[in-house]
């Protein structure tokens, strides 16, 4: 019977296979005397049926475009992977400026209209160097990585368009605390107080 | 006349029943991930089961509802947007479910939906300076150094509402009881948070060395052998 729940629940909430999950995933048990949790099937045609099923890339296609691309990019983005652990996904400078203007973001995907480029690819750092021109705003809240107790500010994407891969840029990565040296103020002696790997749960 | 003396009657039993409340008890609820930000995360995925957070408050609120004195309130806050966008995601109506189950456990329920909103309630949403809050327990994600009401929810493997310990200087210092009970449940609390909380509001707040794992069904428990409970 329990195996007749982990498989309904599992199968019908992420569509991988079963024994590849009990392996990897934590089981939820129902308290005793409870029924325990089904997920709905997953809905088709949705972000993750889409991110679940879709056939994957080695690298991205130059030209293509996704979610709202009208008119003029207005931005132009790098991605970097940042190599101290942090969750932010690379640069956004405008258009017209230097990379010297560039903020390292975090990236707010839009489902079901704009996801992250890396999203279509069999890797997530495959896109490493790669730039893309970019539709979307600057948001008025900031996000919070708790692996490195830093705030960034956020990119909401709403389209994107493949440049293709470029040169690595020379300035520094992460937001304007950890490049400027600014410690968190959480801790009096350490600068960044998150030392767990992966730091939250 | 009567309506008068009725509505007169009213008022009066209306004082009365806010005047008869001394304490708040509160369960503070955080929101799962989307399914969607997780996918592929392998054995570190968070929040395969969506109300991983809110079983385990249900527990927590049904032993503070048993122990209630006639003068305490119970109030569950859990974060809103987070159940909306995962209610969305599993085309599961999970915000019409927290309301059946609090109505189930007879306790109030407050959404909020920013730290300015739950910030706002701690200190204002009852008169405190009659009302304490007599017991505090927090569930969700969590790292040493903050609440996480969202995580990988809004963005992947990040937080767009949080409460640092940073954030715990926006909260007056007198809305707990001098007695009052504080608890996270939520990972790594113990390491840092307790400490700022216990500097804060001069009462104490056990919380987790190390991970904490509400996989069980249960309240939660500490992951690892070495882990323990600290204030």
């Amino acid at each position: 019977m329990r195996l007749i729940f982990l498989f309904a629940f599992f199968a019908g909430s992420l569509f991988v296979p079963t024994d590849l999950l009990r392996a990897q995933e934590a089981v939820y048990q129902a308290p005793a005397g409870e029924a325990p949790p089904v997920a709905p099937p997953l809905k088709k045609g949705s972000p993750l049926d889409h991110l679940a099923n879709d056939p994957k890339l080695a690298e991205p296609t130059i030209g293509y475009k996704e979610g709202n691309t009208q008119g003029n990019a207005p931005w132009i983005a790098h991605r970097l992977i940042d190599d101290v652990g942090g969750q932010g996904w690379g640069w956004v400078k405008k258009s017209d400026a230097g990379w010297g203007s560039a903020k390292w973001i975090a990236l707010q995907e839009t489902l079901g209209l704009a996801v992250a480029p890396h999203r279509k690819l069999v890797k997530a750092d495959a896109d490493l160097n790669w730039e893309y021109k970019f539709w979307g705003h600057f948001a008025s809240y900031k996000a919070y990585d708790p692996r490195l107790d830093e705030q960034l500010p956020v990119f909401v994407l709403t389209g994107y368009e493949v440049i293709g891969l470029a040169a690595p840029l020379n300035i520094k990565v992460g937001p304007p605390d950890r490049i400027e040296h600014r410690p968190s103020g959480a801790s009096s002696r350490d600068s960044r107080p998150i030392l767990s790997d992966p730091g939250v749960d | 006349m009567r309506p008068y003396l009725a509505l007169l009657s009213l008022l009066i039993l209306g004082t009365l029943d806010a005047s008869a409340q001394s304490r708040e008890d509160i369960v503070l609820t955080g929101g799962p991930a989307l399914r969607f930000m997780e996918h592929g995360k392998g054995d570190v995925s968070h929040d395969v089961y969506w109300f991983n957070f809110v079983d385990a408050s249900v527990i927590r609120l049904k032993e503070l509802k048993d122990q209630a004195k006639p003068d305490e309130l119970v109030t569950w806050l859990i974060y809103r947007p987070a159940y909306a966008a995962r209610s969305q995601e599993m085309g599961l109506d999970l915000l019409g479910q927290l309301q059946q189950k609090a109505k189930n456990l007879g306790v109030r329920l407050v959404y909020f939906n920013s730290k300015a909103e739950l910030v706002a309630y701690l200190n204002r949403g009852l008169d405190r300076d009659k009302i304490k809050i007599g017991d505090f327990d927090y569930f969700g994600h969590s790292n040493k150094a903050c609440f996480l009401f969202d995580y990988s929810n809004t963005i992947d493997t990040m937080s767009v509402a949080w409460l640092h310990v940073k954030d715990l200087k926006l909260i007056d210092r007198d809305i707990f009881a001098h007695d009052a009970t504080c608890k996270s449940w939520g990972c790594h609390s113990g390491e840092m948070y307790s400490q700022w909380w216990k500097s804060r509001f001069d009462v104490a707040m056990t919380g987790a060395i190390g991970k904490t794992d509400f996989a069980h069904g249960g309240l939660p428990q500490l992951s690892n052998s070495d882990g323990k409970w600290s204030q």
